[in-house]
């Protein structure tokens, strides 16, 4: 037996505990809460089990259960796909699920909550629908759990449903996620049709016959033959089915502008909203685009689209983020703007970068959601920054572990953030440079966005931090704030230690500096020949054939040197952080703050309001939605109801008729009947010609 | 392996008509005897028995060819067993089963229990036997072992008027039916004859007298016609099953009309097909016009009724509309056998669908609480189990997803489409969505209105319960098993 055999189990244990929570909970000691905790660390077990066998060069894709067997085409089919990047995946997702299990013991049950077995069910059924998409072979089945993972955010999101914002929270998130994953639909179904007569596995997301490598042939090679492109060229076909899936991925990773239903998000409980942020939902559009990003490199205007949105979606999220007032919505906003990056490094060809991003970025978040947990625990559920201050002394391990977390946030060396926000930047400026025509100059662009974004990163961090624990206290709450146990303090323990050091995995600038061999998950992605799996093309080296050969041409420029260009990325990244961070500093870090923000005037309000673009949803939801879908009632009412009525009447009268010919009578039946006999005999007997 | 006898091929024919004799001599014996479990229990072993043996036959492959290609027959060719037989000696014994099942609680306190058993099972001796009849004077003879114990089986009830009254206009129409289907078969002797089907067949050149054979076709068809319950022949239908006691009126409308259609098909497609007989009569044509006004007069009349009973008796009408598509897509090609096949499928389902909707009128009459739609009024808040099957079998007869229902309309629909007859298919639509409408009205009256005061149900009969819970188990499961409904259908039409 093989770690594979095992691997179904992984998502396996926690749907089992969301059984066991759900029809048993009530009747266990913590409400089910064991039974999760037992279940993610059996995932967890399995799963650093099947990354050492991924390490010794094994993977694994194969098809496990056939729900629909085509003939003479393509199955529908659930599988297993196994490369490094689903095994690193499935770490992260089973780690932070654990904690966050672990963490809801001390958040949930310590604090009587009610509904506990339902809770629990829906974290298990949560991380069971994660863990099915991150290791799904296909990119059905992919969707199947994709909507799993949204169906289970809107029940946990909506979990307090007796108070007024949960559920509406709930539905937005269903809503605008809901409205991704339509053209998300309509591009699996386009996958499917487009790829079907070329292979037989259109679905599958590695291998030969998978799509991107089919794709790649027609595009590079120009093997077209079998494809049905709709009579575009292959190249903007596969753009346009590349931008429609990106529409579920921008929904779910909440990048703009479907990004409104994420801080509306925080109405769910804090433990929620760290497994969202961290490793499931949101996590998983960027996991993705990530997954099948052998068809995405392909595609020079989706890589574009990608780099800008992204970009866009960092620094555009960062700004709003400084003026707000309640934890988690900073919190919010920093996931934004953090997967902002992720997609700024996917489109700009660093997919290293955007893995490492989404690795650490997992970690700090969980962290700081976390922790911002156990301070709305001690502060008997305010969550106003303004109400807090000086936390500082009374809860240390929540104070240093949250500390590790911003400083990881703001991306201040040696902290993980700023490993990975480097080199997220760093990629996207060598390929900017390096990359010719329009496609570079995007690069360039989402670039300054992106480090833009560092420096109002930097400032609203620190600026939540000492709000929240340094200075005065200003409340009676916070000069008595309540106690947290292990249970709360042991995930942050563990969180602080890895938020601190995780960076360390990939530590590429160090190797072009010194060459020293450390770049451990670039090495862990490459997939080069020779690594066991290099047939699965769901490798660094493939994508960076792809990227580097195909239609996109991204190449490396370094206008000052090799050192030189790296030394100045890092500087100028983390020397805007560090400014962010001093400001904040400057602003707040003292005894009595003040709203600074308030001198920003109408920009202020502007923030405050997001931009507006809630209203311009609402207004595109109740100005144009709504009246457009008032009118085809209209139509549905009148003109088809009206036929339809108009038949029925028609049918009922007629029917009246009908009903008359039942006298009751038995010699009127007998007269019918000889009489329509008699008809058909000398209707039939003359065209017959029997006289 | 033992190698049976030939004869035990008739088994399940056989079965059934031995428990008609046993029922027999227990009435004779003891004619007031009201010991319902041993009638209702002799009764429904012999019906379980024949359903049973010919599941097995059906399985073992009794009815298909032996190696020299031939069919087992019996009595000179007079008699066939293959598939199509089995088939239908299926279907007559488990709708008779879950009758029986039904009887033992609606028959308790009636009187005539013992003749009221050995009639039914008499009536359905005759129908299995309808299914393997090869020659028109079996035939004949089968049909009326079907219809005589029908007539008196509708007005057991002596001392309801309604019974009685529905018994005697049965009985008249009826008569008539089979004196028209009598001088049919005698006109078709007289062309061609022979009575036996294949030599029917074989005497059918050009030669023949077309004026005889063409009024004797459409004298047959009459007959059929009768049997089925189709326009015009079709009066005595709502009248009788509103009349009968409500487990007679499943029978009478589930496994009756199955016997009249496979008399159907074996005729028309053994012995009458041809294109020397289509170029006298055609007789598909004649069936595209009994189909065609048989579902606009069955369901227009269903949708404007106030009682149930009687909305179903119509429906009953249009379902048999449904199923002579099986005969008016018959056009001669290759979809023969898929159209006579999703006619034997939409008889199988509708055996169990039907059934279980005229027996959960049962269990109302049981109950008394009324006839019409609005004394079905919040049903189910006393009886949601009971309104739950209900709610399958009705949206399964209009042919939504959730029983049987819907493939086997899915397959009509096919065959129509397959055929070219498209306005077949157009009216089968049509009337489908109609028909939704009607059944919808039920199922509104259950779930949504609010209960009449004083609506209470106090006893909930085991058999009654029984029946009708396996006839929804079983049309709900026929969803995923009509794979092997419908092989076996497409086999046995094809052996034909």
């Amino acid at each position: 037996m093989t770690a594979f055999d095992y691997a179904p189990a992984i998502a396996l244990l926690p749907f089992v505990s969301f059984l066991v929570a759900l029809f048993g909970g009530q009747y266990l000691p913590k409400k089910g809460a064991l039974a999760g905790i037992a279940a993610t660390a059996g995932s967890l077990v399995l799963s650093a089990w099947v990354a050492l066998t991924v390490a010794g060069g094994q993977t694994y894709n194969e098809a496990l259960y056939t729900f629909t067997a085509g003939l003479e085409t393509f199955d529908l089919h659930l599988g297993i796909l196994i490369d490094p990047l689903t095994a690193l995946m499935l770490l992260i997702v089973s780690f932070i699920a654990l904690l966050v299990h672990v963490f809801s013991l001390g958040y949930m049950n310590d604090e009587g909550e009610t509904g506990l077995p339902r809770y629990y069910a829906g974290l298990g059924l949560f991380t069971a629908s994660m863990l099915g998409f991150v290791y799904a072979d296909n990119i059905l089945m992919a969707f199947m759990f994709f909507e799993l993972v949204g169906l289970c955010s809107y029940l946990l999101i909506g979990f307090n449903f007796r108070e007024a914002g949960p559920p509406s929270a709930a539905k937005k998130a269903f809503l605008v996620t809901r409205f991704g994953d339509y053209f998300f639909l309509i591009g699996v179904v386009g996958i499917f049709v487009t790829f079907a007569g070329a292979t037989q596995t259109p679905g599958l997301f590695a291998g030969e016959g998978s799509f991107p490598v089919v794709a790649e042939h027609a595009i590079v090679d120009g093997a077209t033959e079998g494809l049905n492109t709709f009579g575009f060229e292959p190249q903007t076909w596969f753009t346009i089915l590349g931008l429609l899936v990106l529409g579920g991925v921008m929904g779910k990773s909440a990048q703009f502008p479907l990004h409104t239903w994420l801080p509306d998000a925080m109405e769910g409980p804090t433990p929620v909203s760290a497994l969202i942020h961290a490793a499931t939902m949101v996590a998983a559009g960027v996991y993705l685009v990530a997954r099948m990003y052998g068809f995405y490199a392909l595609t020079p205007t989706t890589l574009a689209v990608i780099a800008l949105v992204g970009g866009f979606t960092a620094l555009f999220a960062a700004t709003m983020g400084v003026v707000k007032q309640e934890l988690k919505q900073v919190l919010a906003y920093s996931t934004i703007s953090q997967y902002g990056y992720m997609m700024l490094a996917l489109g700009s060809g660093g997919y290293i970068a955007a893995v490492f991003h989404l690795t650490t970025h997992a970690v700090f978040k969980a962290l700081l959601f976390l922790g911002a947990g156990a301070v709305i625990i001690a502060m008997h559920h305010e969550e106003n920054m303004w109400e807090m201050g000086g936390l500082k002394d009374k809860m240390p391990v929540t104070y240093y572990t949250f500390l590790a977390g911003s400083l990881a946030l703001a991306g201040i060396v040696p902290f993980a953030g700023f490993w990975s926000k480097d080199e997220v930047l760093y990629e996207a400026l060598i390929h900017g440079f390096g990359t010719e025509g329009g496609l570079g100059t995007v690069f360039l662009v989402a670039y300054a966005m992106g480090l833009l974004a560092v420096f109002f990163t930097g400032f609203y961090t620190f600026r939540m931090v000492y709000l929240t624990f340094h200075g005065e206290a200003r409340t009676e709450t916070a000069k008595k704030p309540h106690g947290v146990r292990w249970n709360v303090k042991g995930p942050l323990a563990v969180l602080g230690i890895l938020a601190t050091t995780i960076g360390f995995v990939n530590l590429a600038p160090v190797k072009k500096l010194t060459g020293l061999e450390v770049d451990f998950l670039h090495k862990w992605l490459l997939g080069a020949e020779g690594s066991g799996w290099e047939a699965l093309l769901t490798g660094y080296e493939h994508y960076e054939h792809v990227l580097h050969d195909g239609p996109a041409h991204v190449l490396v420029g370094e206008p000052l040197g090799a050192t030189g260009t790296l030394i100045a990325s890092a500087l100028l990244s983390l020397g805007l952080a560090v400014a962010g961070v001093l400001a904040a500093r400057s602003l707040y870090k003292v005894p009595e703050p003040v709203e600074h923000t308030d001198k920003l005037g109408s920009i202020k309000t502007l923030l405050m309001h997001n931009y507006y673009q809630d209203e311009y949803q609402v207004w595109l939801a109740t100005g144009f939605t709504y009246p457009l879908s008032r009118a085809a009632d209209k139509f549905d009412q009148g003109v088809i109801d009206g036929v339809v009525n108009g038949i029925s009447s028609v049918s009922l009268f007629s029917g009246s008729r009908v009903r008359r010919l039942q006298t009751g009578v038995v010699t009127n039946y007998a007269l019918f009947i000889t009489i329509a006999l008699v008809v058909l005999l000398v209707v039939f007997g003359l065209t017959g010609g029997w006289f | 392996m033992v190698q049976l006898p030939t004869w035990t091929a008739l088994s399940p024919t056989l079965l059934l008509g031995l428990t008609a004799i046993v029922l027999l001599l227990v009435d004779s014996i003891d004619p007031d005897s009201s010991n319902n479990e041993l009638l209702a229990g002799v009764a429904g072993l012999g019906s379980i028995a024949a359903a049973a043996t010919s599941v097995w036959f059906i399985v073992a492959g009794t009815g298909l060819p032996a190696e020299n290609g031939e069919l087992i027959s019996l009595f000179d060719d007079q008699l066939v067993v293959d598939q199509m037989a089995l088939f239908f000696s299926f279907l007559v014994a488990s709708v008779l089963t879950l009758v029986v099942v039904a009887s033992y609680d609606y028959m308790a306190d009636k009187a005539r229990q013992a003749k009221y058993y050995s009639l039914t099972v008499m009536a359905a001796t005759g129908m299995s036997l309808l299914g393997s009849a090869n020659g028109l004077a079996v035939a004949f003879v089968a049909l009326e072992l079907a219809s005589l114990p029908s007539y008196a089986l509708v007005a057991i009830l002596k001392t309801n008027k309604g019974s009685v009254e529905a018994a005697l206009k049965y009985f008249l129409v009826g008569a008539l039916s089979s004196g028209v289907f009598l001088y049919g078969i005698s006109l078709v002797y007289g062309a061609t004859g022979s009575l036996q089907f294949d030599a029917v067949a074989a005497a059918l050149t050009d030669g023949v007298p077309a004026g005889i054979l063409g009024i004797g076709v459409l004298m047959i068809v009459g007959g059929v016609a009768f049997k089925t319950a189709s326009v015009p022949f079709h009066f005595w239908a709502p009248e009788a099953y509103e009349g009968a006691p409500a487990p007679i009126s499943a029978f009478l409308s589930s496994a009756s009309k199955a016997a009249g259609f496979v008399l159907a098909f074996r005729v028309f497609a053994t012995a009458l097909m041809g294109d020397a007989v289509l170029a006298v009569v055609d007789w598909v044509l004649v069936f595209q016009v009994l189909a065609i006004v048989t579902m606009f007069v069955g369901n227009f009349a269903a949708a404007t009724q106030e009682n149930v009973k009687r909305m179903l008796a119509y429906s009953s009408v249009g379902h048999a509309g449904y199923v002579l598509i099986g005969l008016a897509a018959l056009t001669g090609g290759s979809s023969d056998a898929y159209v006579l096949g999703s006619g034997m499928m939409h008889l199988l389902v509708y055996g169990f669908m039907n059934t279980g909707a005229f027996l959960f009128i049962a269990l109302v009459e049981y109950w008394d609480i009324g006839r019409t739609f609005e004394d079905y009024n919040g049903l189910a808040t006393q009886a949601p189990l009971a309104c739950a099957a209900m709610t399958v079998f009705l949206f399964s007869l209009a042919g939504l997803p959730i029983g049987g229902g819907f493939f086997s309309k899915f397959n009509l629909l096919m065959a129509t489409v397959r055929s070219g007859t498209w306005f077949l298919g157009a009216a089968l639509i049509v009337n489908s969505a109609l028909s939704l409408y009607y059944y919808t009205r039920v199922v509104k009256a259950m779930w949504i209105e609010e209960p009449a005061s004083g609506l209470e149900i106090e006893r909930y009969p085991i058999g009654l319960y029984t029946a009708v819970l396996v006839a929804a188990l079983v049309t709900v499961l026929l969803l995923p098993g009509f794979d092997a409904v419908s092989q076996t259908a497409e086999t046995a039409a094809s052996l034909l």
